[in-house]
């Protein structure tokens, strides 16, 4: 059994979405998807003046959006990232509550955030997300926040620190570079 | 201003000796070297830690002092030693996690001596000081110290200490300020042409490039033996 933690603002998480789902198709893995909120930064502007410890975030932050585009091409996805990065945790509240298979809500998701630049965090929007992809709930939509902040509180203890973060044999992995030595734990379940 | 990425070499790698990332990259990009039968550009980063990361020292494994690290900070920094650590252990090393923050300039300007003088020793000189500092067993603030981990690597150490109090430690300095300016932050940084990659995960890529481009690009991976 693999956990997977995701964020759907998050480009990392967005990235490992194709080779997660072929590591566990290719492995007959069942996979639980579960939210992760992480802190997504913009690109500080250049100040006039800037502390070392500015300027390394500031370096930090534009390095990790030009590697995430530089990937993402060869995913075949023109990464644009949002003008004004915005929340998703309405739309992450709703993972903990889907009854059936999520993937199609989360695909949704990441294309309504990552084509569209949709606001995930906007009720009317994360509804018709959840028409849309036609799944189904076991709470209201109303209860998504208050349902996320005990799911975040509950992945903090478990020691996660950002997404995407796996979980397979009690060892946390963040990030899909550790998709090798995933697999190789999973191929020994 | 332009050094930081200037290089005959086909590819540039930023190392530190106090980056227990850095520490889990050496074995990994030497054996890539010694695969495409190329030889890479190694240079110093000495990384700035309390800058960004708040500062902190510890006795007997527990924290002591602390400054500037928020509870997500320590909760990642923790995660990323974790990490390093079991990534070290497959590599049969290990890592235990520092009690101060170290001043490595010293055994980084042993980087730029060795491939001034002895480059062919250059793997033997990371493995005297890398996984001995990373059990703790080496304090790489002392001349003496770094001094005979060069002997110990096969290289002729007389002359450093002069090489590291001058030639060598002002290109050391001259190198730091030019890396944020061209993009880099961290280490292990590799600059492939224009391409600035920060973190091993970056070797399969690295690899496709310098071996023909052959078939598609690779995602990052950390390659596993």
């Amino acid at each position: 059994m693999l956990t997977v933690y995701l964020d759907f603002k998050s480009p990392a998480a967005y990235l490992a979405m194709t080779p997660t789902l072929a590591l566990a198709d290719r492995l007959g893995l069942a996979t639980t998807w579960k939210p992760f909120r992480t802190v997504e930064r913009d690109v500080p502007k250049l100040g006039k003046e800037e502390t070392v410890g500015e300027s390394h975030r500031r370096v930090r932050a534009a390095s990790q959006r030009a590697l995430a585009i530089k990937y993402a091409k060869q995913q075949g996805i023109d990464l644009t990232f949002p003008e004004k990065l915005g929340a998703s945790d309405l739309a992450l509240g709703v993972l903990t509550t889907i009854e059936g298979d999520p993937l199609p809500f989360i695909q949704g998701a990441f294309d309504a955030y990552w084509r569209d630049h949709a606001d995930l965090d906007d009720l009317q929007i994360v509804q018709d997300l959840v028409h849309k992809t036609g799944t189904q709930m076991s709470a209201k939509l109303s209860r998504s926040r208050d349902l996320l902040d005990a799911a975040q509180d509950q992945a903090e203890e478990a020691g996660i620190v950002g997404a995407p973060a796996y979980v397979i044999a009690e060892q946390i992995f963040v990030g899909r570079e550790h998709l090798p030595w995933i697999e190789e734990i999973a191929s020994t379940l | 201003m332009r050094q930081a990425l200037k290089s005959d070499a086909p590819l540039i790698v930023y190392v530190d000796i106090k980056s227990p990332y850095a520490f889990v990259a050496i074995r990994p990009t030497l054996a890539l070297e010694a695969e495409l039968g190329l030889q890479f550009d190694w240079r110093p980063l000495t990384l700035d830690i309390p800058s960004y990361l708040g500062s902190a020292e510890k006795k007997k494994g527990k924290v002591v002092a602390s400054k500037g690290r928020s509870q997500r900070t320590w909760n990642a920094i923790r995660y990323s030693y974790r990490d390093a650590r079991r990534y070290a252990e497959r590599q049969g090393l290990i890592l235990k996690g520092t009690e101060k923050i170290w001043d490595s300039t010293l055994p980084n300007i042993g980087i730029l001596w060795v491939m001034q003088t002895a480059r062919a020793r250059l793997g033997a000189y990371f493995e005297a000081v890398y996984p001995p500092f990373w059990r703790r067993e080496l304090d790489i603030e002392d001349i003496a110290v770094v001094e005979n981990c060069l002997n110990e690597a096969g290289v002729d150490a007389s002359g450093f200490a002069a090489f590291a109090s001058g030639e060598g430690r002002t290109r050391h300095d001259a190198l730091q300020p030019q890396f944020h300016p061209n993009g880099i932050y961290g280490v292990p940084t590799y600059v492939l042409g224009d391409d600035i990659l920060f973190g091993r995960e970056h070797i399969p890529y690295i690899r496709w490039v310098l071996s023909g481009r052959v078939g598609d690009a690779p995602d990052i991976a950390y390659e596993i033996a």
